[in-house]
């Protein structure tokens, strides 16, 4: 009787979180930003600070899921995403996988898809943070190696989409590309939960019977012209590179459910 | 104009070469994404070793609508005289 109810709450909790989601994400992106906006004339220092606000906010959001009993969490590695010029790159089995790591970072460029610059509820403020939009392959490889040169730290899902409870899917190979390109270390963020809550396809009233857990767990960093013999050519170098990072992350075996 | 299947061959040797294919999984039917795992980052090298390859300018335009093997023999077929392949092969540059 107690899990039933305990299972009923945390579908009324979610629908507020979900709700506090939309409106604190629209509040930031229409007052909260460009207010911040007001505070300085430079782009850079005004994303900045975008983004250490869209920081707090996930960190807020986060203390609030927990504390109204909808998940608990575990992080472990959480000082490697600290620094300049990093390639933190995380497998993606959640909705709200960013939203973690946004927590744990105070400034981060994320490469945000076409679908969210659209969202009612976001797309204002990724766009006062400066995130980069998933455009032309080559124009977004440029970007994001711009601002990996400039000591900027990168969020990138390198599998392209949220994963299937169960099962990783392969890598894109734009992460090898830019490791190699940029010379940036590389990141690697194992990112479980259990049980599989948010996972793509499942509708978010769909809670699971025990509360989830989440666990972060951040690697050691990964320099990518250590892991892959000099003098490829950038396409198979890329290729190689990619099976590495795929066989350290664990990636090419099934994944635990 | 060179005939398609000497087309092929070279295009088979280059994509063998570039992305670590099995020469045999590249047939004009193949498409270049979703059989062959050529991306889009892929797809602009391929474009600039064809661009050395021909001597010519290949227009980015006609290079996006390209989805299968035999797509891009078609691309390349206008643009490939006899002579300009044999020198490109041996390693010289096109006169």
């Amino acid at each position: 009787m107690t899990a039933l109810f305990g299972r009923a709450w945390r579908v009324v909790a979610t629908a507020l979180a979900f709700a506090v989601f939309g409106v604190g994400g629209a509040a930031l992106g229409v007052v909260g930003a460009p207010l911040l906006a007001l505070s300085t004339v430079d782009a850079r220092v005004r994303q900045r600070r975008v983004q250490r606000a869209i920081h707090l906010s996930c960190r807020f959001f986060v203390w609030m899921m927990r504390t109204l009993g909808l998940l608990s969490y575990r992080v472990s590695g959480g000082e490697r995403l600290l620094g300049c010029g990093r390639l933190i790159a995380a497998n993606h089995p959640s909705l709200i996988d960013a939203v973690f790591l946004l927590a744990l970072m105070p400034s981060v460029d994320c490469i945000a898809k076409r679908a969210l610059w659209r969202n009612p509820f976001l797309g204002a403020v990724i766009r006062w943070a400066g995130y980069i939009p998933n455009l032309d392959a080559g124009q977004l490889l440029s970007e994001c190696e711009h601002r990996l040169r400039a000591g900027r730290c990168l969020l990138v899902f390198p599998e392209g989409t949220r994963s299937v409870p169960g099962r990783h899917l392969p890598l894109k190979r734009g992460l090898a590309r830019l490791a190699l390109r940029s010379g940036a270390p590389i990141v690697p963020v194992c990112i479980e939960c259990r049980p599989p809550t948010l996972t793509k396809g499942s509708p978010w009233y769909r809670v699971p019977p025990v509360r989830p857990q989440w666990t972060i767990e951040v690697g050691e960093p990964l320099w990518p012209r250590a892991l892959v013999p000099e003098g490829l050519d950038p396409p198979v170098a890329a290729r190689r590179l990619t099976r590495e990072i795929e066989r350290r992350l664990g990636l090419a075996s099934p994944a635990p459910v | 104009m060179l005939d398609r299947s000497t087309i092929l061959e070279h295009l088979r040797g280059l994509l063998a070469d570039m992305f670590e294919i099995e020469p045999q999984r590249i047939t004009p039917a193949a498409r270049l994404s979703e059989d062959l795992d050529i991306d889009s980052i892929d797809a602009i090298d391929l474009l600039l070793r064809l661009k050395e390859m021909t001597g010519q300018r290949i227009p980015a335009e006609a290079f996006k609508r390209v989805r299968t093997v035999a797509d891009v023999i078609a691309v390349l077929q206008p643009l490939l005289p006899a002579d300009r392949v044999a020198a490109a092969s041996q390693g010289s540059p096109p006169t």
